[in-house]
């Protein structure tokens, strides 16, 4: 698939210089320190709020994964290029969005074992839940912040543009993925209620994915 | 013939507001339990429905957009995001002014308030997203866009946020259920004040619009006279 | 309570008017500006048409 070689060639480009992960992980790790000196967490408010503060750190995190996605081909008319290439621009759109996803499950990574050492949680405790969660949350902030990052490129004050979309976008994302977090931090058992959760997180990434495919050409090309 | 209607539909929302104002005051009686106060609901509750109603509105005006490139759907798209904030906000600060009589506080986080406020955020977005471009066939097409995608996210927020959060009292008016527990005397004067402001809406989008076109006149003028020099 | 609730119901529609009215004088704002950056430019745009023709 065409959009897994645009993912290719954006994987290799970052993990040459690293700019983008060195930048989301530092960032990711001092925004748990600082939250240590802002509220002097006990375990219990851990509990109550660990999954909210992750998530917080990822989507900020993940601002400056996405800032640079589409940023780095303005350059030499490199997006150009792609755009006159036989590549469709959904395909385009996709493969930053898997580029994109999987840089940040890596920050995800680094800042759940950095959490961990922190605050002296075991998130491990239901590692498969877990993973699935965290693979299908950070599937649609990278969807939707590789549309918004293709949408900005050519603006000014991109940077300031994309958080201030793509944040209250992501809120019913973020509520689901956040509940369902703090439930499987403190191994808490799911009822049903909860998988309404899942069924807006999945319902989530579906549309968007989606949307973001229907409407990349728009996007890109006008 | 855009500016009778507009002119047109705000003197006739005038007239009924007028009329209304004299209803509420003179004719229905004070709510047993809330007392005086329950009377911001007739322009809280339909700023919010107008509110919303534009927003989709907006997204039928964006879709029609990309599939004709014609700029008025452009405009009259932009024009409704714009004056539904205004009514959004209305309703917000209505709502809290309300709030804080009936239940002590100035904000809370319930379900429907917090939705709102999502919702205010989403397009504000929009309008600030507007101003960064300049080139006006950019501007059109990355506008649809986005609404395209914010008005489907409206939906799945206030969806996410009902699950969320309960504390919002039941609806007095509910359509769905195809009843209310209002009086009939106040449903005529929620009716007619839904009507005024919608009329006011539209009287609002209509000027707004015109201005877009004007802005949009100005600027081809503008790039003939550059190319002219 | 009612006294309380009466000054709070005023204010609550004076919020209401006071945001419409806000946006009406922007819009009113707007539009005389647009209205004289369109003779501006019209003029402007005239002159070189005469300039051309001579």
């Amino acid at each position: 698939m065409r959009a897994l070689l645009v993912a290719r060639k954006d994987l290799a480009v970052e993990l040459r210089t690293k700019e983008s992960l060195n930048a989301a992980g530092a960032f990711a790790v001092v925004i748990l320190l600082l939250f240590s000196f802002a509220f002097d967490p006990g375990p219990e408010m851990i509990h109550e709020i660990g999954g909210g503060l992750l998530w917080l750190v990822f989507v900020f995190a993940g601002a400056l994964v996405f800032n640079r996605g589409f940023a780095r081909e303005l350059p030499n008319d490199c997006l150009d290029t792609l755009l006159v290439s036989p590549l469709s621009a959904a395909d385009l759109i996709l493969g930053k969005a898997i580029s994109n996803f999987l840089l940040l499950v890596v920050v995800e990574l680094i800042s759940l074992f950095v959490f961990g050492i922190f605050y002296s949680v075991r998130w491990a405790v239901r590692p498969w839940e877990l993973a699935l969660l965290f693979l299908l949350a950070t599937w649609g902030i990278s969807i939707l912040g590789s549309v918004f990052g293709a949408l900005t490129v050519n603006l000014r004050l991109r940077e300031l543009m994309v958080p201030v979309i793509i944040y209250p976008l992501l809120i019913p994302l973020l509520i689901a993925t956040i509940e369902l977090t703090n439930l499987l931090l403190t191994n808490q058992p799911l009822t049903a209620s909860d998988f309404l959760w899942v069924k807006i997180i999945v319902v989530f990434d579906l549309v968007f994915t989606a949307l973001a495919v229907l409407l990349a050409d728009t996007i890109l090309v006008g | 013939m855009r500016e009778k209607v507009a002119i047109g539909s705000a003197v006739a929302a005038a007239g009924l507001l007028t009329y209304n104002l004299y209803r509420m005051f003179m004719v229905l009686p004070d709510e047993a339990l809330q007392g005086a106060i329950y009377r911001i609901l007739f322009f809280h509750a339909p700023a919010a429905l107008v509110g919303m109603v534009g927003y989709f509105v907006a997204l039928t005006f964006s879709i029609l957009y990309l599939s004709s490139k014609n700029f008025l759907y452009d405009s009259l798209a932009a024009s409704l995001v714009e004056v539904s904030l205004v009514f959004s906000v209305v309703n917000i600060v209505t709502g809290s002014i309300w709030a804080r009589i009936i239940w002590g506080i100035w904000w809370t986080w319930d379900y429907r308030l917090t939705s709102a406020l999502v919702c205010i955020l989403i397009f504000f977005g929009y309008l600030i997203m507007r101003r960064a471009i300049d080139e006006p066939t950019q501007r059109a097409r990355l506008s649809a866009a986005l609404c395209i995608f914010g008005c489907v996210d409206v939906v799945i927020v206030y969806k996410s946020i009902e699950w969320f959060r309960n504390q919002h009292p039941g609806p007095v008016l509910d359509f769905r259920t195809g009843g209310g527990h209002m009086d009939p005397a106040m449903q005529t004067v929620f009716g007619l004040s839904f009507l005024a402001i919608l009329l006011i809406a539209l009287s609002l989008v209509l000027i707004r619009t015109r201005q877009e076109a004007l802005a949009r006149e100005i600027d081809s003028l503008r790039r003939l006279a550059h190319t002219a020099a | 309570m009612d006294a309380r609730n009466f000054t709070f119901m005023f204010y609550g529609f004076l919020a209401a008017w006071l945001i419409v009215l806000l946006y009406v004088i922007v819009l009113a704002r707007r539009g005389a500006r647009l209205k004289k950056e369109l003779e501006d430019v019209k003029r402007i745009a005239g002159e070189h048409e005469h300039a051309d023709r001579h």
